[in-house]
């Protein structure tokens, strides 16, 4: 995307400036040229450094440390080879843990890309309060998870709670909802899917304004019915958008923490929703295992990477201009 | 073009979804304003029947709600203040200065976008613990607690995104040359121009950087729970999880302390919309 773009406009400004000084030529455009590389370098330095420091080192130290016993207490290190992974592989709440957010992923994901196209369609259209009904939608987004979690957890209270004393109205004995093993799950799902609607709508949204409106007056021309041109223009056009929303959703999908830590903080009723980073987190910073915290955060890293090839593949080359 | 009758119902569909989005705010509002009793009967009302304001100063004494407050307000400014600064330099630098080595450094920070937050959370952990000369550590950062509870393990990991330094960059680059040129004839340097001439067009850009630098910070929970265990330290996010876990009936001061915490959110929100809107739709990444 930024490539070719990148290096006509370097060339030209090279070229810019040798033009800019033409009294004395070579030496006064090496020297500014020279000032101007230096200065650059030093404005990129603080960037280069942090992202160096915070990021790079890090990535590669949680590769290594998978390999090792690291002892954070006494401060030894040993080599461990694959005896990190033999040892979680064997455990099976980390086995159930990566079925737990599997499942999450496939719940949660489909249902909110399906309900926010179909948001993103029906606000499209010049409509009064538009802009509301946009912000309405998008308003989870933005609000903390963990203050959400919580206003959740209060409408899931079994006894006096929101959802219980609604389905009481209609005669329903409402589940106890967070501590029922079989209940759990589906109200951590139904948090996330409410708040992963807004992004995922406003990024259909912005792809929804590129299509030529030439299409669907031809499409009109031709008689062609609402659902006719959803499904032969809209959707085909809103490949590379559905692409990029998936790739991200997934990506956010499997690394839920903060609503499954909040709603069901032990990881729920005889584990229910221990999902992936749950256990991570009660490795590192529960049993202070660091290695195997390592080890268990780079089986995820894989699951994201696979996923991201497999996908990108999947959709071909048009997507790429997304990302 | 449209017939009214499909416009109404377009209407009650876009409108009731919207309620959905909506009432848990609005519980969590009623909720905060009912009295301890009228919150724990059944069934529950919807209007309180007596509105309590008084929640609210009770809330703040039974947990440091303000405190945590202030503690998140002062993180995400700071983190808002240096991301903008720094990743516009950056940003500039990557997009307007050609030197050796820069599509490469590009392409990385590009990848650095691309890593799960849980593949580099350990060792950014055991990084601040072993920050050499802080909280009684030895020049090999051994023997203390480095950076933990402490201000700087809060601020400085988190103040530079490599998503800010992307957005900088593209809106730089869409910047005419013959700006730079006139203000280089001029005898300006580098950093004049960056900093005089170029940066203050791009004033939405910072905007929507500063929004979303402001909205991550505040919302932020994962990294201020693990590096912080002191009272004094904690952000509102994690005040919040811990009141929840250890008073488990005061469902009244709950949600009192959720709303203080969206609220300041909700309100930049709903002020500045467009600078938001058009962040994420231009980077869909977050």
């Amino acid at each position: 995307m930024t490539g070719p773009m990148t290096t006509t406009a370097v060339r030209r400004t090279e070229t810019a400036v040798a033009e800019a000084a033409p009294a004395k030529p070579p030496r006064r455009g090496r020297r500014l040229g020279w000032e101007r590389r230096r200065a650059a370098v030093l404005m990129v330095a603080p960037a280069v450094i942090l992202l160096t420091w915070w990021i790079g080192i890090p990535t590669i130290a949680s590769l290594v440390l998978a390999f090792t016993h690291y002892d954070v207490l006494a401060g030894t290190i040993s080599w461990a080879g694959l005896g990190n992974f033999r040892d979680i592989f064997a455990d099976p709440i980390w086995n159930r843990s990566i079925w737990h957010t599997v499942v999450y992923t496939f719940f949660t994901v489909p249902v909110a890309m399906a309900i926010a196209v179909a948001i993103a369609v029906l606000l499209n259209s010049k409509l009064r309060g538009r802009a509301w009904y946009r912000a309405a939608y998008f308003l989870p987004h933005i609000t903390a998870t963990v203050a959400i979690a919580l206003v959740w957890m209060w409408m899931f209270e079994p006894n006096i709670g929101l959802f219980n004393a609604v389905l009481g109205q209609v005669g329903i004995q409402g589940p106890a909802w967070l501590s029922d093993p079989a209940w759990a799950m589906p109200a951590v799902i139904v948090v996330s899917v409410w708040k992963g609607i807004g992004l995922k709508m406003l990024i259909y949204l912005a792809a929804l304004q590129s299509i030529p409106p030439e299409l669907y007056e031809a499409a009109d021309v031709d008689g062609a019915t609402p659902r006719r041109k959803f499904f032969a223009i809209t959707l085909p056009l809103l490949r590379p958008a559905t692409f990029f929303v998936f790739i991200v959703s997934l990506i956010d999908s499997f690394q839920v923490f903060e609503q499954v830590y909040v709603l069901t903080p032990d990881g729920g009723p005889a584990n229910a929703t221990t999902v992936m980073t749950l256990e991570i987190y009660r490795s590192a910073f529960g049993k202070f295992d660091m290695s195997r915290a390592c080890a268990q955060s780079m089986v995820l890293f894989v699951f994201l990477l696979v996923l991201t090839v497999i996908s990108r593949r999947l959709t071909g080359k048009d997507s790429d201009a997304e990302l | 073009m449209r017939s009214s009758k499909s416009e109404v119902v377009l209407h009650l569909v876009l409108a009731i979804g919207a309620l959905l989005m909506i009432v848990p705010f609005v519980w969590m509002v009623l909720s905060s304003l009912k009295s301890h009793t009228e919150i724990t009967s059944y069934p529950p009302t919807w209007l309180p029947r007596h509105w309590d304001f008084g929640n609210y100063p009770e809330a703040l004494k039974f947990a440091p709600f303000g405190t945590y407050f202030r503690n998140s307000l002062i993180i995400a400014t700071g983190h808002t203040v240096l991301n903008v600064a720094l990743a516009s330099m950056a940003g500039y630098s990557l997009a307007r200065v050609p030197f050796r080595g820069r599509s490469a450094l590009f392409v990385a920070m590009l990848a650095t976008m691309m890593i799960p937050t849980y593949t580099k959370i350990v060792p950014q952990y055991l990084i601040a613990k072993a920050m050499p000369f802080f909280g009684g550590n030895d020049y090999l950062g051994r023997g203390g607690s480095g950076w933990l509870d402490s201000w700087w393990a809060l601020i400085v990991p988190g103040a530079l995104t490599p998503l800010a330094i992307f957005l900088f960059r593209q809106f730089y680059l869409s910047l005419p040359r013959e700006l730079e040129e006139a203000a280089r004839i001029d005898g300006m340097g580098e950093f004049g121009i960056y900093a005089k001439v170029m940066t203050p067009l791009i004033k939405p850009a910072i905007a929507t950087v500063a929004l979303i630098t402001f909205e991550n910070s505040w919302n932020n929970f994962l990294w201020p729970l693990i590096v912080t265990t002191r009272d004094d330290l904690r952000v509102i996010q994690v005040g919040l999880a811990a009141f929840q876990q250890s008073e488990r009936t005061y469902w009244e001061y709950l949600m009192a302390g959720t709303t203080l915490a969206t609220l300041p959110m909700i309100v930049l929100f709903l002020l500045t919309q467009r600078y938001f809107v058009q962040g994420f739709a231009n980077s869909g990444i977050k």
